[in-house]
C-alpha cells in the first residue's frame, strides 16, 4: 500500500455509493486531490478525515430524501401521540411500521438499482436509519421545546415515555439495514435482468 | 426557452466552459470553489454533472489515467450546444429581472 492512500474501507464505501461507470473516475478525482493537495497540507490524519467527509457527502446525497422521510415520519407519529393521545396504538403502529418498512425497502432498492450492488442497498439502509434518527431527535427536541405542559407529559408517559422517543429511531438501524438489503436484492436482480436479459 | 438553470448549475457549466479541454471532475471542483469562494463537496459537483449530462446540457468522454490517480481514468466534460443556450437563457432571465434597478441596491430603513 502507498503511504499517501486514503483508508481502503473508505474507498470501498465510496465505490458502494457510485454507479459502476463513475467508480474509477470519481475515486480517481478524489485520490488526485488527496495526494496532490490535501495530504501535503494536512498530513495523514487530516487528509483521511477530509476523504471521509467527501464520502459522507456522497452518502448524504444518495439518501437525503429517505432520511428526511423517515425522520419526518417519526416526528409526525410522536406529535400525534403527544397531541392527540389515545390508548389504542394498533392503527398508528401499523401505519408507522409499514411506512418505515416501505422507506427502507425503497432506499435499498434504488441504491442497488443505481449502483448495481446489493451491498449498496444495505449501506443505504444504515445511512438512512442514522440520518433519519438525527432528523427525528432534532425534531422531537423541538416538539418538546414547544409543548412541555403537564397534559403533554401525561401523553408522553402514556405512549411509551421520553426514552423510547429518543432511542427508537436509533434502534431501527439493524432492521432497517435488513429491509434495505431485501430491497437491494430486488433492485440488483431487476437491474441485472434489464441489462442482461 | 429551456429550463432556467440554478446558480450552482451555472457555476458548474461555466467552469466546464472556462477549463475547455481540461474540464474533468477535480479541475471542475476546484474551479467552482474558486469562483464561489467557498468549499464545495465533491459529491455536490458530481451530482450536478450527472444531472446536467442527463438533461443533455453536458457531454462527457473518458480520458487516460495518471500515476497520481493510480491509473484511474478521468471523465472529461464539454458543454453541449443546448448547454450554451441554457446559459444564455439564464443570463437573459437575470438581466430581465434586474432591469430598472441600479446595482448595488441601497437598503431601505
Amino acid at each position: 500500500m502507498n503511504a499517501d492512500m486514503p483508508p481502503r474501507w473508505a474507498e470501498q464505501m465510496l465505490h458502494m455509493l457510485l454507479p459502476p461507470q463513475d467508480r474509477q473516475t470519481v475515486s480517481g478525482d478524489l485520490l488526485e486531490e488527496y495526494r496532490e493537495s490535501i495530504f501535503p497540507a494536512r498530513g495523514r490524519r487530516g487528509a483521511d478525515l477530509w476523504y471521509l467527509g467527501q464520502v459522507m457527502g456522497f452518502a448524504w446525497r444518495g439518501n437525503e430524501i429517505w432520511a428526511a422521510l423517515l425522520g419526518g415520519a417519526f416526528v409526525a407519529r410522536t406529535a400525534m401521540d403527544w397531541l392527540l393521545p389515545t390508548t389504542d396504538f394498533h392503527a398508528r403502529s401499523a401505519v408507522s411500521t409499514i411506512g418505515s418498512a416501505g422507506i427502507f425497502l425503497s432506499a435499498g432498492y434504488l441504491a442497488a438499482w443505481r449502483t448495481a450492488s446489493v451491498r449498496a442497498g444495505t449501506f443505504a439502509g444504515v445511512v438512512t436509519a442514522l440520518l433519519g434518527a438525527a432528523v427525528s431527535i432534532v425534531g422531537v427536541t423541538l416538539l418538546l421545546a414547544v409543548w412541555h405542559d403537564a397534559p403533554t407529559f401525561a401523553a408522553i408517559e402514556g405512549s411509551g415515555g421520553l426514552a423510547e422517543v429518543f432511542t427508537l429511531p436509533v434502534m431501527v438501524v439493524v432492521p432497517g439495514a435488513f429491509l434495505a438489503t431485501v430491497g437491494g436484492l430486488f433492485g440488483g436482480a431487476l437491474r441485472r435482468l434489464r441489462h442482461n436479459p | 426557452m429551456s429550463d432556467v438553470l440554478g446558480t450552482f448549475e451555472q457555476a458548474v457549466l461555466l467552469a466546464v466552459l472556462r477549463l475547455a479541454d481540461g474540464a474533468y471532475g477535480r479541475a471542475i471542483l476546484n474551479e467552482v470553489q474558486a469562483r464561489l469562494e467557498r468549499n464545495v463537496a465533491a459529491g455536490a459537483v458530481h451530482a450536478t454533472l450527472v444531472r446536467l449530462e442527463e438533461k443533455g446540457l453536458l457531454l462527457s468522454e473518458l480520458g487516460p489515467g495518471t500515476e497520481v490517480r493510480a491509473g484511474r481514468p478521468r471523465r472529461y466534460y464539454r458543454v453541449a450546444r443546448s448547454g450554451v443556450q441554457a446559459l444564455n437563457d439564464a443570463r437573459a432571465a437575470a438581466q430581465t429581472l434586474w432591469r430598472g434597478f441600479k446595482w448595488p441596491l441601497k437598503g431601505r430603513t
